[in-house]
């Protein structure tokens, strides 16, 4: 039986493509076993450029691009709706926002979860605070927010001051002084870390198109 | 001749299977691409409903390609197609450089570069070369031939769609940071 030239084509081609594919997805295995994520740094290393990132905005469903460095101090909060901790800490910054103590800053609350997620909160379904879903997985990879909280104080020339988990309305305090640094100033305020209060795998929670 | 042109063929059709199948593995993150072409406001809901056209859309013309391979329009949409890719490309290198085009969704760490703009000339000129006409012997298949075919490229896009999704979660760069 003859077969026709076009599926003799098609099988090689095919095969090719699945090689191909193999080899990707062997090699990131490989990868992974030599990676474990319990040694991967929690948060953004200090001293470091802060990463831009893309978000929708839960107040108007709309995706923002945030740019640190663009001369307004960023007090960067990675929380989810479902973290107790989290909502201590969206209490916290809502105390301190309320005192005028985050003056001057932009206080931004991210999230993995669906609008609709916050519901389930009342520190999230009350705050006031720009509240928005993360677009892209890559920007918990670059945060390094493994785990929530994660409060990031990012100064006006867009540089990490501070990042550590964060709970307590001094913590909240500690870390808008942070983003106040002045921009010559070399070193970051150091921060005493706690143990993260809430392992939530911000990654395995990305975002699924159109879930809002 | 034939079997350099069927080669071009099946192979765009591979590459809109395993692009399509990509994307979809991380649509909101292709959504924050297209953004980039659409100089108005638009929802999220409908940006993302549109990231999520496009690879299925991708997806559909490569299955249809490579299972249908009589039906010579589908070589003139496979090249409309890659013409679009060099628009995009071109537009992208123009005024979004250095963004990341997630044009295999997390598969490829590509952004909007002179390369990226290259390689979809390169595309373009293998999808005309498969306008070209080839004998109707040759692409003469059988039902079976053809659910066989349907099938593998259906287990090609989930295994892109897989292989995207381990990548997308373990392995991306972080976004640059570039003052807007």
């Amino acid at each position: 039986m003859k077969v026709p030239l076009y599926l003799a084509v098609a099988q090689w081609m095919l095969l090719f493509a699945f090689g191909l594919l193999l080899i990707v997805v062997f090699r990131q295995l490989g990868r992974l076993l030599h990676k474990d994520d319990a040694t991967a740094p929690f948060g953004p290393a200090m001293g470091s450029k802060a990463a831009s990132l893309e978000y929708s905005r839960f107040a108007d469903n709309t995706v923002q691009y945030l740019t640190p460095g663009d001369g307004q101090p960023i007090l960067l909060a990675f929380v989810e709706p479902t973290c107790p901790s989290c909502e201590q800490l969206v209490l916290a910054l809502g105390t301190a926002e309320h005192a005028g103590e985050l003056s001057g800053l932009r206080v931004l609350l991210l999230t993995s979860s669906p609008k609709s997620y916050l519901k389930v909160s009342d520190a999230f379904r009350a705050t006031r605070l720009e509240c928005g879903r993360i677009l892209a997985q890559a920007t918990t990879q670059v945060y390094g927010a493994t785990s929530t909280p994660l409060l990031v104080a990012i100064d006006r020339d867009g540089v990490v001051r501070a990042a550590a988990p964060a709970i307590q309305l001094a913590e909240v305090r500690a870390f808008s002084r942070a983003c106040l640094l002045p921009p010559d100033k070399g070193e970051s305020i150091p921060i005493t870390a706690a143990a993260p209060q809430h392992e939530n795998d911000l990654e395995a929670a990305a975002p699924a198109a159109g879930a809002d | 001749m034939d079997v350099l042109v069927l080669c071009a063929k099946t192979a765009l059709a591979c590459l809109l299977i395993v692009a399509g199948g990509a994307k979809l593995s991380d649509p909101a993150s292709f959504a924050s691409a297209v953004r980039l072409f659409i100089p108005f406001r638009v929802s999220w809901p409908l940006l993302s409903a549109t990231a999520v056209g496009i690879s299925l859309g991708e997806l559909g013309v490569g299955l249809a390609s490579l299972t249908l391979p009589a039906i010579t329009a589908l070589n003139a949409l496979v090249f409309a197609i890659a013409c679009a890719f060099v628009a995009v490309s071109a537009v992208g290198y123009a005024f979004h450089r250095g963004r990341s085009c997630r044009c295999f969704g997390a598969l490829s760490q590509r952004r909007f570069d002179a390369a990226g703009v290259l390689r979809s000339a390169v595309i373009a000129g293998v999808a005309a070369v498969a306008l070209a006409h080839v004998g109707g012997a040759a692409l003469q298949l059988g039902a079976t031939a053809r659910t066989l075919l349907f099938a593998a490229a259906g287990i090609l896009a989930v295994a892109a769609f897989t292989a995207a999704r381990v990548r997308g979660t373990r392995n991306e760069p972080g976004p640059e940071v570039a003052a807007q």
